[in-house]
């Protein structure tokens, strides 16, 4: 898989922590390689709404990635708790285009950002660094050595 | 001169002349409007818009002496705003017509019309003051490009009152994004957490395949602010921003999107891969009618393949009544048949239109009609929804003018005789249009003077119609009926208006073509009321079908008003006409068949009389024998076939017999014109069971 400059947090220079919400493991694997070449943590999984909320509050994630179909309870819905419990919570949902009007939903209930299945590493980056703004920092060094 | 140089173009020119009939409707209509209320801006907005849009797309057709000619216009009315607004109409409406003339002669590569009235009503209105000049060169480009309502502009209008300054924003779609729906979302919440957004293009329904967003925004940010915020990674590959007002982007999308394809109003400024508002015109597919006749007509094939199969559907039950499979059958019959009804509505449907299409043109026909008679005359318009078969409107346009225009200007009273009456001097004239039943029902109702009988009597013994004795032998219906004689006319002199040649006697034949009818109601001094009635469609009927003599006949069942059963002895004969005594009242019969010959037939005792309506009229039709009701598919019959008017058309029954649908009106006409019992004059063509009918010389 390509390589990519690691983003950092701004704040201590340590690696961004994700949460990973969503109910296919083989998804949430496939997510968590492509963080991972990111420079990235993963804080956290869950594969569905409810867990995504408690893990949430668990792990409190610099990022959280969010499907949008999932068993129990919905992206959006799950989206939407919790920027209502974390108004700086930066939420990003992953899904394919048959549910753009899920994502438009999701955005009006407070998600940052949104990417489109299947996944483009280069895609996610971007909406990364995007969504981290001032927040996040892009080591330029570690990248070429790694 | 003739601007015809490429092929291609061909079909964008009918586009155009089709869409320019709807913008020269609006100029009409927007005229009559300004007319009303002279002091509303917006209506002259509103023509200069439909001035702009006739500019752009008759120069994208290379009609350079509209296309100028609207030019002209458009800068006269900039600067003419504050002018008399009683010019204002007069120059609209002059141009709608110039402009209606200038498109035949487009059409037809004729000679164009003189233009040089109307450019001398423009230069006057254009001697105004130039130094609005360089204020409108403004308004036009705030026109141009992607068009906000005016409860936007207002509203922007507002927010720069507060100190805000407005910007238009153009976000384009990164390639990288598939979700422009979405998209749109995002930059619509960047906008939002700077700014307020007033107005946003495409909205969110009809974003699926947009390429940019356009935003009008009253924000305090600076104009580089708002275009960072929008450049989003992946979803937003940039933006533009511009104050509002100057958008010189969008007037260069303008040429690029109004040279390619001349689309009407408020859409001339989006470029052609943006969906934005042109999606809208995406979805309306012109089709020619001719298509639409084709599936119609193969609808009626499949109604008479189910009554084929029903027919062999009780022959299978009348000999296995008992064979399980019978179920099976008639479930699946009763599947096919609702299906069929409903595939048979919808093909119906798409023929349909809002009588409204015919019906706005009536305000202008008004004013203009009002103006020459000097009367005053408002028009009041209901029912415009109302769907009627696309070819029924156009049969009917040209009656229905005629009897609007003669309802002012006989029918409605001069100011001062309505004064003297006791009524408003603006007389009213009313159209409405509903359904009952299976039909459409067209009124024209006016409040003027009403029919008088007695001077129509008067009248027609003098033009040497009647004579003396039948006048006074007349009864009030009968003298109705003779407003229809032709060249029959109770005004004083022939109009230039209502004396065209065309009577309500062309007007009555119209109708009897459509299988419609016509009826008054007249009060003297109250007004009167003509009302059409028109089957809804002409291509299935519910008929009753009947036989004279052996003979398979059928007429529209809406025509029968009751079926009476009598006996031969029941009959009695007044004059040469035989009646019947049916209940309190007196019928007259009609009967068509040939002379009955008692040596060679044995009388029939028991008869049927159908009792018709005809318009005011009933009569009875006697008939042998009753065979029943049935939806019949229409086939037209052309005159090489049979050639008499008796028979309207024909069609085809399950079992592959050919029925004879008869033309009520003029069989009736024929029979009792020359007496009931008629031998030679006239007898109906006959439909040989299962074969073609036979031709009648």
């Amino acid at each position: 898989m390509e390589q990519f400059s690691p983003i950092k947090r701004s704040k201590d220079g340590q690696a961004v922590r994700y949460l990973i919400v969503d109910d296919s493991v083989f998804a949430r694997k496939n997510l968590a390689r492509i963080i991972e070449s990111f420079g990235g943590e993963i804080a956290g999984e869950a594969g569905d709404g409810m867990t995504a909320i408690t893990e949430y509050e668990r792990c409190k994630p610099d990022i959280a990635l969010m499907d949008i179909t999932m068993p129990q309870m919905e992206g959006i819905e799950a989206a939407e708790k919790i920027v209502q419990q974390n108004p700086d919570a930066r939420i990003v949902m992953v899904s394919s285009v048959g549910y753009q009007e899920n994502i438009v939903a999701a955005l009006q209930r407070g998600a940052r950002h949104f990417v489109q299945k299947p996944v483009k590493p280069e895609v996610l980056y971007e909406v990364i660094k995007y969504v981290l703004g001032e927040d996040g920092v892009v080591a330029a060094t570690a990248g070429a050595g790694a | 001169m003739t601007p015809f140089r490429d092929d291609p173009g061909a079909e964008m020119r009918e586009l155009f002349f089709e869409t320019s009939q709807e913008l020269l409707q609006s100029l009409n209509d927007d005229a009559l409007k300004l007319e009303r209320s002279p002091q509303d801006g917006e209506v002259v907005r509103s023509i200069r818009r439909t001035m702009h849009t006739l500019k752009g797309d008759a120069a994208a057709c290379g009609f350079k002496e509209l296309s100028e000619l609207a030019h002209k216009l458009e800068d006269a009315l900039a600067e003419g705003s504050a002018a008399d607004a009683g010019a204002l109409v007069q120059l609209s409406l002059s141009a709608a017509d110039i402009f209606s003339a200038m498109l035949v002669a487009y059409r037809k590569r004729t000679t164009l019309p003189d233009t040089t009235a109307i450019k001398q009503m423009v230069s006057k209105l254009a001697s105004g003051p130039r130094a609005t000049r360089s204020k409108r060169k403004a308004t036009t480009s705030k026109n141009s490009g992607v068009m906000w309502t005016e409860g936007e502009r207002k509203s922007a209008g507002a927010a720069k009152a507060d100190g805000k300054s407005i910007f238009h924003v153009v976000a384009y779609l990164d390639q990288l994004c598939a979700m422009p729906i979405a998209a749109r979302q995002m930059v619509a919440s960047q906008l939002a957490s700077i700014a307020q957004v007033i107005a946003a293009r495409p909205d969110e329904q009809s974003a699926t395949h947009a390429k940019k967003f356009d935003f009008l925004i009253a924000t305090s940010a600076a104009e580089s602010t708002v275009n960072s915020n929008c450049v989003i990674p992946t979803v937003i590959s940039h933006a533009e921003c511009f104050p509002h007002g100057v958008e010189a982007a969008a007037s260069a999308d303008i040429a690029r999107g109004g040279a390619k394809f001349p689309v009407p109003t408020e859409k001339s400024g989006v470029a052609p891969e943006t969906a934005g508002p042109t999606s809208v015109a995406e979805n309306i597919l012109r089709v020619g009618t001719e298509r639409i006749d084709n599936v119609l007509n193969l609808v009626g094939e499949l109604i008479i393949a189910k009554s084929m199969m029903q027919q062999s559907m009780q022959e299978f039950t009348r000999r296995y009544p008992k064979d399980p499979l019978r179920a099976r059958f008639s479930d699946a019959m009763a599947f096919q048949s609702r299906v069929l009804n409903d595939l048979q509505r919808s093909v119906m449907k798409i023929r349909m239109v809002p009588v409204e299409q015919l019906f706005r043109r009536f305000p202008r026909i008004v004013h203009d009609t009002a103006k020459s008679c000097a009367k005053q005359v408002k028009i009041i318009i209901r029912g415009q929804d109302t769907d009627v078969d696309k070819s029924l409107l156009d049969a009917i346009a040209e009656p229905l003018t005629h009897i609007v225009r003669n309802a002012i200007s006989h029918g409605i009273e001069n100011p001062r005789e309505r004064e003297l009456a006791g009524k408003d001097p603006t007389g009213t004239v009313q159209l409405d249009a509903y359904h009952q039943a299976n039909q459409l029902i067209v009124e024209i109702k006016d409040d003027g003077k009403g029919i008088d009988p007695v001077k129509l009597k008067a009248k027609a013994v003098k033009e040497n119609v009647i004579s003396a004795a039948d006048a006074e032998r007349m009864s009030t219906e009968e003298a109705f009926d003779l407003i229809y004689r032709p060249g029959f006319s109770t005004a004083e002199q022939i109009t230039e208006i209502s004396g065209r040649g065309v009577g309500l006697d062309v007007v009555r034949n119209v109708l009897m073509r459509m299988k419609g009818t016509i009826e008054i109601d007249t009060t003297p001094g109250q007004g009167t009321t003509f009302r059409l009635k028109l089957p809804l469609t002409l291509a299935i009927i519910q008929a009753l079908m009947f036989r004279i003599e052996h003979r398979l006949y059928a007429i529209p069942l809406n025509a029968v008003a009751e079926i009476a059963r009598a006996q031969e002895s029941d009959l009695h004969r007044v004059d040469t006409t035989e009646v019947l005594q049916l209940r309190n009242r007196v019928l007259p019969l009609v009967r068509v068949g040939q002379r009955r010959n008692s040596e060679l037939e044995p009388r029939r005792d028991k008869i049927f009389i159908l009792v018709l309506n005809l318009g005011e009229r009933k009569l009875g039709l006697v008939v042998d024998a009753l065979e029943g009701e049935e939806e019949l598919v229409i086939k037209a019959l052309d005159d090489h076939t049979v050639s008499t008017d008796l028979v309207s058309s024909a069609s085809i029954l399950g079992d592959g017999r050919v029925v004879l649908i008869m033309n009520l009106a003029a069989v009736i006409e024929r029979f009792t014109r020359s007496g009931t019992d008629v031998s030679n004059s006239g007898s109906l063509p006959r439909a040989t069971d299962g074969a073609a009918p036979e031709v009648r010389q």
